[in-house]
C-alpha cells in the first residue's frame, strides 16, 4: 500500500484510546508498511502513528536519524508495536507541531531520557534506552495511541515566563 | 508552514480592548462579539502593568461599519472602563502567510537604560529579520531597575542563528547589556 493521508483533528479517531496488537501477522505487517510509507513520504517527518491513518492499533514508527535534532543520537528506525515507557526521568521543553494540528505549534514539556519495552515488526521484544529528540519523538507518537494531542500537553503560553512576577 | 484560511468571504476586524484589570473582561468582550455575531479568530490577551490588554481579529459575515462595534461596547465600556477601537481590515490584510524560515528566541536583559528596545530591534530591521513576538518587563527594585525583553523572530533566508548572535554582539556591549540568542524552530512530528 502506498503512503495514506494523514488524518487531521477533529477527526474522531485521534482522539480514541487504541488497541493492543494480540499477534502479528499479515495485517499488521501491512499496517506497519503504510506507516513506514508514510513516514516517508511526510517531508521531514519523524513518525508516525497508526491513529493518525486511521487505525485504533498500538503501533508506530519513528526514524529520528535524517533529522537535524536527533542525527546524533537515534536507534535508527524503530517500529513499535504495543511500546510501553517503564522508565522516564528528566524534562525538557520543546516546541512541537504535528501534522494532524496543522499550523500551530506549542511549548510542550518532555521526560530527556526513557526506557521503552517493545515488539519490533518481526515480533521480537526490544527494550531501548532513548533520549534527546529521538525520546520526544517517541513519546509523541505514543500519545496518539492514547488519544493524546500535544495541544493536551502545552506547558506555557509564549509569554509564560514573565507571569510569576507579583506587583509590590 | 503557511496558514490559509477560509475567510475570503468574510468582513474582518481588528478590535483591541484595554482596562485596568479585573476578572469578567473577557467575558464580557467575547459576549458582546457573540451577539453582535462575531467570530473570534485570533487573539491574545495579556496583563501590562495593572491593565489587561486584548487584541482580537474578528470576522463576520456581513459587513458592517466599524462604528456598530464601538456602538455595541459602549455599555459594557463604561461599565467596565475599558478603552475599545476597532479598525475594518482589508481583503489583502487578512490574507496573510505566517513567516517561514528559522525561528530564534532573543532574551535581553540588563540595567535598565533607554534605548535597548530601539537599538536591539533597528538591528534586527536591518537585517530583515521578522519580530512575531514580543515582550518586554520592567524588573527589579526602585534602585537597581533591570530591564527584560524577549523576542521571537523568524529569520530570511541566509542567515543563521549563529548570525543573529553575532549582530547583537556589539549591542551587548554598547547597552551593557545580556544577550543570547537560541533556535526555537520548532519540530515536526
Amino acid at each position: 500500500m502506498p503512503a495514506q493521508p494523514i488524518l487531521c483533528y477533529p477527526h474522531p479517531v485521534l482522539k480514541k484510546v487504541s488497541h493492543a496488537v494480540t499477534t502479528i501477522d499479515d495485517e499488521i505487517r501491512g499496517l506497519i508498511d503504510d506507516l513506514l510509507d508514510t513516514m516517508r513520504a511526510g517531508p521531514g517527518s519523524v513518525g508516525v502513528a497508526a491513529p493518525q491513518i486511521g487505525v485504533t492499533l498500538r503501533v508506530c514508527v519513528v526514524d529520528v536519524s535524517g533529522s537535524r535534532h536527533g542525527k546524533e543520537n537515534n536507534h535508527g528506525l524503530l517500529v513499535m508495536v504495543n511500546p510501553a515507557i517503564v522508565h522516564r526521568e528528566g524534562a525538557a521543553i520543546m516546541r512541537e507541531g504535528c501534522m494532524s494540528v496543522p499550523d500551530y505549534t506549542g511549548d510542550v514539556e518532555r521526560a530527556t531520557a526513557i526506557t521503552v519495552r517493545f515488539r519490533d515488526g518481526e515480533g521480537t521484544e526490544r527494550e531501548i534506552a532513548a533520549s534527546g529528540f529521538e525520546a520526544v519523538a517517541i513519546q509523541h507518537e505514543m500519545d496518539h495511541l492514547d488519544g493524546i494531542l500535544f495541544l493536551d500537553r502545552i506547558v506555557s503560553l509564549k509569554t509564560g515566563l514573565f507571569r510569576r512576577k507579583n506587583y509590590k | 508552514m503557511m496558514s490559509t484560511k477560509k475567510t475570503d468571504s468574510l468582513a474582518h476586524y481588528a478590535v483591541t480592548v484595554v482596562g485596568k484589570d479585573r476578572p469578567g473582561i473577557v467575558a464580557a468582550t467575547a459576549g458582546v462579539l457573540y451577539r453582535l455575531g462575531c467570530n473570534v479568530e485570533d487573539s491574545s490577551s495579556t496583563m501590562l502593568g495593572g491593565e489587561f490588554s486584548m487584541i482580537l481579529i474578528v470576522s463576520h459575515e456581513k459587513p458592517f461599519s466599524k462604528s456598530r462595534i464601538l456602538e455595541e461596547f459602549r455599555g459594557v465600556a463604561e461599565e467596565m472602563g475599558l478603552t475599545v477601537a476597532a479598525r475594518t481590515l482589508s481583503p489583502d490584510e487578512v490574507a496573510y502567510q505566517a513567516p517561514g524560515g528559522e525561528l530564534c528566541m532573543v532574551s535581553v536583559y540588563g540595567s535598565d537604560r533607554p534605548g535597548i528596545i530601539y537599538r536591539v530591534t533597528k538591528e534586527l530591521a536591518e537585517r530583515k529579520v521578522n519580530i512575531t513576538d514580543l515582550n518586554t518587563k520592567l524588573i527589579g527594585t526602585k534602585e537597581e531597575p533591570v530591564y527584560v525583553l524577549m523576542l521571537e523572530a523568524a529569520l530570511p533566508e541566509g542567515i543563521a542563528v549563529e548570525d543573529v548572535t553575532a549582530m547583537l554582539d556589539k549591542i551587548k556591549k554598547e547597552l551593557n547589556v545580556e544577550i543570547s540568542v537560541r533556535s526555537i524552530t520548532p519540530v515536526s512530528l
